[in-house]
């Protein structure tokens, strides 16, 4: 029995509200300078934590989106980038409708939440915000936000997958679009700096004290980001008859579990190496055919080594340029796994791959070109982006260029 | 802006963020009262004034201070409207 070709999949809209500020401009401007954004942190009170630096979206740029600050710091980044998103795919209302939206999300409307509850317990009276509080911290109070704001009336779904939530969503909507459920959906995800996250990373000795340096032999440590980036996912058919401009093909996506720690990964980067090697049977490509990869590259000890020894099993040792933008906009959380996404077609649509900051002397267990301090110009067919969230939850996603 | 135009994008708001039909919006007039409770009033209760606030902030580009008690502000469309205008007029 032969089956009917599935659907290809394409980006036909892309929106971000990141460290550099609103709009997928910023994003490339800082991502192609190498601009690093971690700094000291104004947001949240860091006083004797191990690490007092993060990427946050500055005040300012938070101001200018055009959402009200009645909603949770969170809500307002998903907002604005889901906006951007689906202007760019030029999705008026009734296109919009049938729209799936997945956000990956994990830390809800915290911010306020904690807001709250200090000022509660510090001064020892009800304190204001309350409702506001509560009315949004579930994770899943941004995708109503957004569902709700844009009359996307498809599947509404959150995923909670730690680092790889926003990747997970992107996965979860090319599935939805090959199988016939929907042929469109707004993928993406969000987290705002949240007291929690910063300490429960801080508690785990993970924060390192100054910017990150990935795959650098003193690398010690990840620093926290922020942030929201969304994608419009098309059926490239439905995209095509509409007079849709598309960025890139969503070319194949995978994700594994490493059944293995609570939150170490597998030693051996057994569920990474799946998890790429599904994503290229998923879009018939061999490894050679994969120019870049954007690297989950978090600045651990562990994760940067066991995803050196994942890549190189994959893809043969110093065969692929690897960078990872995390030195540059943080660990953005439930958003990085899109916001890497992002990075990633527009390194496929500029023909130049970002570079990895803070990077001074390699380590010697990385046997890979990391594109140390400056973007390198590449001309790239397919690149590939990994998320890979606590508990070895593995999503790796290949976009590649359409050929016009 | 007029207190027309400002009339209008109110009911425009109750009728895409508060999900009214619009049939019903068409017949409001700057007389309909709001909360429930008031016999002929919309019946919006906590929530949809949250919702309502939100959706003039984003309309109007204006903040409304939360702890502000503006129930007199949030009575009709007539005191809402005129409420609007004096805030986009503080800029």
């Amino acid at each position: 029995m032969t089956r009917a070709a599935l659907p290809r999949v394409v980006v036909s809209g892309l929106g971000v509200v990141s460290p550099y500020g609103a709009g997928v401009k910023s994003l490339w401007t800082g991502l192609s300078a190498g601009a690093c954004a971690i700094r000291p942190v104004t947001v949240i009170e860091t006083e004797g934590l191990r690490s007092r630096v993060a990427a946050e979206v500055p005040a300012e740029a938070l101001d200018g989106l055009g959402v009200s600050r009645r909603r949770s710091r969170a809500d307002r980044l998903a907002l604005a980038a889901a906006a951007e998103a689906l202007a760019d795919a030029g999705l008026e209302g009734r296109d919009r409708r049938p729209a799936a939206c997945l956000v990956g999300a994990v830390g809800g409307g915290m911010h306020e939440a904690e807001a709250w509850y200090w000022d509660e317990v510090r001064s020892g009276r009800p304190a204001p915000g309350r409702q506001r509080a509560l009315r949004s911290v579930l994770p899943r109070a941004h995708a109503d936000a957004v569902a709700f704001r844009f009359g996307l009336e498809g599947p509404r779904e959150t995923l909670v997958m730690a680092c790889a939530s926003g990747a997970a969503s992107i996965a979860l909507g090319a599935d939805l679009i090959r199988d016939g459920v929907v042929d469109v959906a707004l993928a993406g995800g969000v987290d705002a700096l949240t007291r929690i996250c910063f300490m429960g990373f801080n508690a785990l000795k993970l924060l390192a004290p100054e910017p990150c340096r990935p795959f650098d032999r003193d690398r010690r440590g990840m620093s926290i980001g922020e942030g929201a980036a969304f994608l419009v996912l098309e059926d490239a058919g439905r995209c095509r008859a509409r007079g849709g401009r598309a960025h890139a093909e969503l070319a194949g996506a995978a994700m594994t579990t490493d059944a293995h720690h609570v939150t170490a990964p597998h030693p051996e980067g057994e569920g990474m190496i799946r998890a790429m090697s599904l994503a290229l049977g998923c879009a018939r490509m061999a490894s050679g055919e994969i120019g870049y990869v954007n690297a989950h590259g978090t600045g651990t000890p562990q994760n940067d080594r066991i995803e050196a020894l994942a890549l190189a099993r994959v893809f043969g040792e110093g065969r692929i340029l690897v960078s990872s933008t995390k030195s540059l906009v943080g660990h953005t959380m439930a958003a990085a796994g899109s916001v890497e996404a992002l990075a990633t077609i527009l390194a496929l649509e500029h023909g130049l791959v970002p570079p990895t900051a803070n990077l001074t002397e390699i380590d010697p267990a990385v046997p890979f070109d990391c594109v140390p301090g400056t973007a390198r110009p590449a001309d790239l067919g397919a690149a590939l982006s990994n998320s890979f969230g606590f508990g070895g939850q593995n999503v790796s996603l290949i976009f590649s260029r359409l050929s016009h | 802006m007029t207190e027309k135009e400002v009339l209008d994008d109110l009911k425009t708001i109750i009728v895409e963020r508060l999900r009214f039909d619009p049939a019903r919006a068409a017949e409001m007039t700057l007389d309909t009262t709001l909360p429930k409770g008031i016999d002929g009033s919309l019946g919006l209760d906590s929530l949809d004034f949250i919702e309502l606030s939100v959706g003039i902030e984003e309309r109007f580009g204006i903040v409304i201070d939360e702890r502000e008690d503006l129930s007199d502000e949030f009575l009709s469309l007539q005191s809402l409207a005129r409420f609007v205008l004096s805030k986009s007029a503080q800029g």
